[in-house]
């Protein structure tokens, strides 16, 4: 039997199963009922199998930072995170909220910059955002929709309220872990599910085929919609691959389209056919190489113009990245306040500018207790986690913050909130993060489809794949 | 002709289907497509190469009178390697001929190889394969990399090459089953019976049937797949004749290049869309032309100048189709002229 024991403190911080006094919140009274009926071998067994299928599949991701672009299977805990109706609900409004007003910053820095002109945030704070995209000055977009897929990134403070630590208004990745997970675990424990009634998530390729549709540029009765991937050799291709499956769209690379006369067209075996939409997983610097990075053999020459021209649709649209941007986070509730008249429903965490000479002190003053960001990296590269690092670390930084203060923010460590476990001596709290996506055609959707990134190192706060994260299926309850 | 006909494209929107035309696909789809079929094809050949000679060089072709040597040789030569240096000549024939055929890396027609670029090109048009065909191959793929050729030749390979020829096997029944047979299916059909009928040219090539005619002509019936087909067909011993015009002529057994060639055929046209008979590519027209060569002439023609010239020329006409074919639907940049 597991031990279903708190064997962890959960003194300090926000515990997803455990109440402060070491009883099980009402909602995961079942799971804990169910999890301790099975015996530890049979667990460890039907673990094995799920990530024998799990490698089998396919479900895998690339290291990078691994010389032999090894492909791993990205851990998966068995013990689901859940969330009970009404929170969910909470966090439903939060995102579209903030979405929406997103939304409406990018639209208004490409076309007026109505909130710089009015003095609400700094005009070189969005002109210095390395995804800041002048191409898009004065480029109309259908339905004035620019982030059609969002990833914002939650995590519970010590008192268990969810607040923003990232936006990903790019290219967001981990759905296919959403998908993957819930349905190796339906057919690995499909006794957890007892006494449940859990949203389902494999509506989600459908809903994000909607969008891509609704966004079409002509009003086509059936645009053609497609999914632009780097290819084989990407982190996400896993994932590229089973969207495109899902939603019946093909999978195509740079080299297969091609443009002619500010048309988009598809390389076939019966000739050209034109393309409406292109979901691209691609980052807007590799798109072009007329217009972007010259040397990218991932793009397509010429897609800008004619994206310019209105004759194809690009989601997420070119130059969302400014809305993302570390540096602009700080102000998304300001952003909420001005394009919205509504108080947001969501906290950020704190955050330090360094570039404010006053906050910049204290921040060098403070590493030992701050986790300092680049400003433009992803996937928990270029981070310091002040507490953790080594004394180098922290002077290496303070050296490159003294020298490019707005590459960097620092906020104070969130501690996180810790959930059930399943590690070598039974079951251990580990801290996980929420991400929900939010889709955005008609107006912003939030599937109850997220993912829970969990850090299966001891006392580690840092849930990135590349970091030695895992992942849990995340169940919002009916 | 550097590109198909575009003029034959639209058939009217049909409702509910996502295009026009269904049946159009990605050039760089089609093109991985026909590879993912010639090397799962290529993979399960050359473990059955190495199975019927592995077992051979036990008794008959004992290491005494250099005929370990010779029946290596033709191995390699069926593999592709007609002038190599002499991998087969030293003492050590058996280990390093097999060796280099089923774990070589930089050889890419040893079985690890074929399997890598299969896989990698399934994995290019995952999207485009069920996940079963997708599972298979990976499955396939992950089991050859965690062999260690040391201890596959130390527990005998037998099992090892039987697992292989199973999956590869299987890809034809699952692909069958599970694929919608349009044109992505049927340019696996294509890579699959092209990739055979060349290396069932190949085999009657590198087997001198007339040198001792009654086990040359068995081992490369073996190799084959067609031992026992050949006896029920013939009830009579093997003799060179009967055994080549088998492998070359039958119309139903479904290694021989006849067969072989009729299944590009008629893949090749469900594709094009094409009347049998006719043409729209120059691959249709040289396909066509061995189909009907191999329909109606009589074995003794096909052989008069000799067995050798006549399955060289058919290795190259099976060259000369890929060709064609990667010319007509694989090209680079297929813009209308």
């Amino acid at each position: 039997m597991l031990d279903l024991q708190p064997q962890y403190a959960v003194a300090h911080h926000y515990d997803e199963l455990y109440n402060p006094d070491g009883t099980p919140r009402t909602h995961y009274e079942a799971l804990a009922k169910t999890l301790g009926s099975l015996g530890r071998e049979e667990i460890l067994a039907r673990v094995q199998s799920i990530n024998t299928a799990l490698l089998q599949r396919g479900v895998t991701f690339t290291v990078y930072a691994d010389s032999a672009g090894t492909e791993r299977v990205f851990p998966f805990d068995i013990i689901p995170r859940i969330l009970a109706a009404e929170e969910w609900g909470r966090v439903e409004r939060g995102i579209k909220q903030r979405v929406r007003a997103l939304n409406s910053f990018i639209y208004d820095v490409y076309h007026g910059e109505r909130i710089l002109r009015e003095g609400r945030m700094p005009r070189e704070l969005v002109y210095s955002s390395k995804n800041y995209n002048r191409e898009m000055i004065g480029v109309d977009v259908p339905h004035d929709v620019y982030i059609h897929v969002s990833g914002i990134d939650l995590i519970r403070n010590d008192g268990g309220t969810f607040m923003v630590l990232e936006d990903n208004c790019r290219t967001p990745s981990g759905i296919s872990y959403v998908l993957e997970n819930r349905d190796v675990l339906k057919r690995g424990f499909p006794d957890l599910f007892n006494g449940y009634a859990v949203c389902p998530v494999d509506d989600y390729p459908g809903r994000l085929l909607d969008v891509l549709r609704y966004v079409a540029p002509r009003g086509a009765a059936a645009p053609n919609v497609v999914l632009l991937t780097p290819g084989i050799y990407n982190s996400a291709y896993f994932e590229h691959t089973l969207l495109a499956r899902r939603m019946g769209i093909e999978l195509v690379e740079g080299r297969d389209l091609i443009v002619v006369d500010n048309v988009v067209f598809l390389k076939t075996t019966r000739g050209l056919e034109r393309v409406d939409v292109i979901y691209r997983r691609i980052d807007d610097d590799y798109l072009d190489p007329l217009y972007f990075k010259a040397d990218s053999a991932l793009g397509v020459t010429g897609l800008m113009n004619s994206y310019r021209a209105g004759n194809v649709t690009i989601a997420n649209a070119i130059g969302t990245g400014v809305g993302d941007d570390k540096s602009v986070y700080r102000f998304v509730p300001e952003m909420i306040r001005f394009y919205l008249d509504e108080e947001p429903l969501l906290e950020n965490v704190p955050t330090y500018d360094c570039t404010d000479d006053a906050q910049r002190r204290h921040v060098l003053a403070n590493l030992a207790t701050l986790v300092v960001k680049n400003t433009n990296a992803s996937g928990g590269y270029g981070m310091l986690m002040g507490p953790y690092a080594s004394a180098e670390e922290r002077e290496r930084f303070k050296d490159l913050i003294a020298t490019n203060p707005r590459d960097f923010i620092a906020q104070p460590v969130i501690q996180l909130s810790s959930s059930p476990t399943l590690v070598e001596g039974g079951m251990e709290g580990r801290r996980v993060d929420l991400r929900p996506f939010a889709l955005y055609g008609r107006e912003v959707d939030v599937p109850a489809a997220a993912l829970t990134r969990v850090a299966l190192r001891e006392g580690s706060l840092v849930v990135n794949s590349s970091q030695g994260g895992g992942s849990k299926d995340t169940w919002v309850l009916q | 002709m550097g590109s198909v006909e575009f003029a034959s494209a639209g058939s009217g929107v049909v409702g509910g289907l996502r295009r026009p035309n269904f049946n159009q696909m990605l050039s760089r789809v089609a093109d991985s497509l026909f590879w993912l079929g010639r090397n799962v094809e290529r993979a399960e050949t050359i473990a059955r190469i190495l199975d019927v000679n592995y077992t051979r060089a036990m008794d008959l072709y004992s290491q005494r009178d250099g005929r370990s040597e010779k029946l290596w040789r033709s191995v390699m030569q069926c593999a592709g390697f007609i002038n190599e240096p002499d991998v087969a000549a030293n003492g050590r024939a058996a280990r390093d001929t097999f060796g280099f055929c089923a774990f070589d890396e930089d050889n890419s027609t040893s079985i690890v190889s074929a399997v890598r670029i299969a896989r990698t090109n399934a994995l290019g048009v995952r999207a485009e394969i069920t996940t079963e065909v997708w599972e298979l191959i990976n499955v396939l793929y992950l089991y050859v990399q965690e062999q260690d050729s040391s201890s596959v030749m130390r527990e005998g390979p037998s099992p090892f090459l039987r697992r292989v020829r199973d999956r590869a096997q299987a890809f034809a029944g699952i692909s069958d089953a599970t694929m919608t047979h349009g044109d992505g299916w049927n340019f696996i059909q294509v890579g699959r019976y092209l990739e055979r009928a060349y290396m069932t040219a190949r085999i009657i090539d590198a087997i001198d049937v007339a040198n001792e005619p009654w086990h040359e002509s068995q081992r490369m019936l073996e190799m084959c797949c067609a031992s026992a087909p050949f006896a029920q067909a013939s009830h009579h011993a093997p003799d060179a004749r009967d055994a080549t015009a088998f492998v070359v002529l039958s119309e139903n057994f479904p290694r021989s290049l006849r067969f072989c060639t009729r299944e590009i055929d008629e893949a090749m046209h469900r594709i094009s869309r094409s009347p049998r008979g006719t043409f729209v590519i120059d691959a249709e027209r040289r396909v066509g032309r061995l189909r009907s060569q191999l329909d109606y002439a009589s074995i003794d023609d096909l052989l008069s100048e000799g067995v050798s010239a006549f399955a060289r020329d058919l290795v190259r006409q099976y060259e000369l189709l890929t060709r064609d074919i990667e010319r007509a639907y694989f090209p680079r940049l297929p813009v209308p002229a």
